[in-house]
């Protein structure tokens, strides 16, 4: 439970400066970081190809 | 007993390259093309005594290509007569300036020295971190990179890419801006970006290695484009490869999921231990192949690939010497002005013959048997354009009306004196490279080409789906154009070797 709730924690911290550190972008450099992500999803499956 | 060793589906440069190296190590070795002639978009044909090439319009990073002829135990220079092109370009930018981009680094930094004097450090600094990164991914270009095993092996033999590794995870626009503050000096090294098929702000920044590796040499074919897939064809024929134009593969067989040779369009079998395909990997798998025969993750990845776009193409002989300064001219925008195109223009299924940017290539300056006398060539590489248009129109039916918009804008932004001197006209659209080279929604570069899309996320040189069965050309690493898909022959070549 403990395990579980740190694991949350260092999550959420990540996601937290993600976020942070997309808004620092510019409009342009967002919609790289956009594109790139539309499309990782589809990262696993390419791979076997 | 299969009919050959290795039956090569498409005549591109890949396909040739592996053609011609598999018929070389003794393999009976079958290439088969759709069309006509050798080549894909590398191609050159004639209309009323005047020579175009189809699509490729330049010979870049001479040094790839050439290693495809030493191993077929020949050289580049020897097997095609090769024209240096010296300045690389004329940079015809948005504002009226024109500049040439001579082929020496030094040389080029005295011109940038004439519009900013302060970028010419930038300039040289640019040029070191490029030549460094290009160096240590020199091998990246000619490895099969089919697993994260090989990607791993390859970041630890070149632990100096470790470097370049933001390079991975910025746009080209953010290398470009980095390097340059003064916006004519961007602008110069803006439209490189459309050469791996995507703006400024979505192509990766190690692309933005392209403007730096044309100072290695910038060539044209005496004769045109089609001396290098001509040559490559010639030293395979002399190596035993047999070759069979106007011959439409409908199928692979495949048996228990392994390649065992092809179906025509005419019903016939013809069977191999190996099959090489030439053609764009989703047309391959969904279509030649059928899906019935991936395993599902594969069906999920293949089906998710986008098309890379599709470029138009103006090829236009004149009676005329056209008042342009350099065989190749490139009409730029600034790259915002790019990136609007996309996102105005291109994404919404638009295309405005009246807003043009592009490639000029005045082949006829560097050869002029490509004309008949006192006449020239002139090929236009317009902006990239929708397959589906948004207003619903068909391609074929407008390509009178925007191939006169087009000679107008030309005739009034760079080539005065154009629209009266046009003899000959004939537009490509991406209907048109769908048709004759059967290349899905006429995306000449295969499949979009951006880190998701890339390396071991791009369709594997082997398949990892059907054994006996390899790829090459745009659709596998390293990518399109013409010394990538002439290295991904190298590479299946080099796959086969050890495996089969």
């Amino acid at each position: 439970m403990k395990k579980s709730r740190r694991i949350l924690f260092i999550l959420g911290v990540i996601a937290g400066l993600l976020y942070v550190g997309y808004q620092q972008l510019d409009d342009s450099q967002k919609r790289f970081v956009n594109e790139l992500a539309r499309q990782v999803p589809y990262m696993i499956p390419r791979y076997f190809v | 007993m299969a009919d050959y060793d290795v039956i090569v589906i498409g005549a591109g440069t890949g396909g040739l390259s592996a053609g011609a190296q598999l018929a070389a190590q003794g393999r009976k070795t079958l290439v088969l093309e759709q069309g006509p002639r050798v080549g894909g978009c590398c191609s050159t044909f004639e209309r009323e005594g005047f020579h175009f090439d189809l699509g490729a319009s330049l010979i870049e990073s001479p040094g790839l290509i050439n290693m495809a002829f030493e191993q077929l135990g020949t050289t580049l220079k020897d097997e095609v007569d090769l024209i240096a092109c010296d300045p690389i370009y004329t940079l015809a930018l948005k504002d009226g300036t024109r500049i040439p981009r001579p082929l020496a680094v030094d040389a080029a930094a005295e011109e940038i020295r004439k519009i900013a004097p302060d970028e010419v450090s930038n300039w040289y600094a640019y040029i070191d971190y490029m030549k460094g990164f290009l160096n240590a991914a020199h091998e990246f270009f000619l490895s099969p990179t089919l697993t994260a095993n090989d990607m791993a092996r390859f970041f630890i033999n070149s632990p100096e890419m470790l470097k370049y590794a933001p390079l991975f995870a910025c746009s080209y626009q953010d290398v470009i801006k980095r390097f340059f503050k003064d916006p004519r000096v961007r602008e110069s090294l803006s439209y490189q970006t459309f050469f791996v098929g995507l703006p400024p702000e979505l192509a990766p920044g190690l692309f933005a290695v392209i403007p730096v590796g044309e100072h290695d040499g910038l060539f044209y074919s005496k004769g045109g484009m089609i001396g290098i897939p001509e040559a490559l064809r010639r030293c395979g024929e002399k190596a035993g490869m047999e070759l069979q134009l106007n011959t439409l593969v409908k199928r692979v067989l495949v048996r228990d999921r392994r390649a065992m040779g092809v179906v025509l369009a005419d019903g016939a079998e013809i069977t191999a231990d190996i099959v090489v395909s030439d053609v764009n990997a989703k047309m391959l798998y969904l279509d030649l192949i059928g899906e019935e025969h991936l395993p599902w993750l594969a069906r999920v990845g293949i089906k998710s690939y986008e098309y890379a776009m599709s470029i138009p193409m103006l090829y236009l002989g004149v009676d005329y010497e056209p008042p342009l300064a350099s065989h190749h001219t490139l009409a730029t925008v600034p790259m915002e002005d790019m990136n609007d195109f996309w996102w105005q223009t291109y994404v919404p299924r638009h295309f405005k013959p009246d807003e043009q940017f592009g490639i000029i290539s005045w082949t006829s300056h560097s050869d002029p048997s490509l004309a008949p006398e006192d006449h020239h060539v002139i090929v236009l590489t317009l902006t990239p354009a929708p397959y589906h248009r948004a207003d619903g129109r068909s391609w074929d039916e407008i390509k009178p009306e925007i191939t006169e918009q087009i000679i107008a804008y030309y005739d009034k932004h760079y080539i005065p004196g154009l629209a009266s001197h046009v003899k000959v006209a004939e537009l490509a659209t991406p209907w048109d490279f769908e048709r004759n080279l059967k290349t899905p929604q006429g995306a000449i570069y295969a499949l979009r080409q951006d880190v998701t899309n890339e390396a071991i996320f791009r369709p594997a040189a082997r398949s990892k789906s059907i054994k006996g069965l390899y790829l090459v050309g745009a659709s596998t690493h390293p990518g399109g154009g013409v010394p990538t898909t002439i290295a991904s022959g190298m590479i299946a070549t080099r796959l086969i070797e050890t495996y089969e």
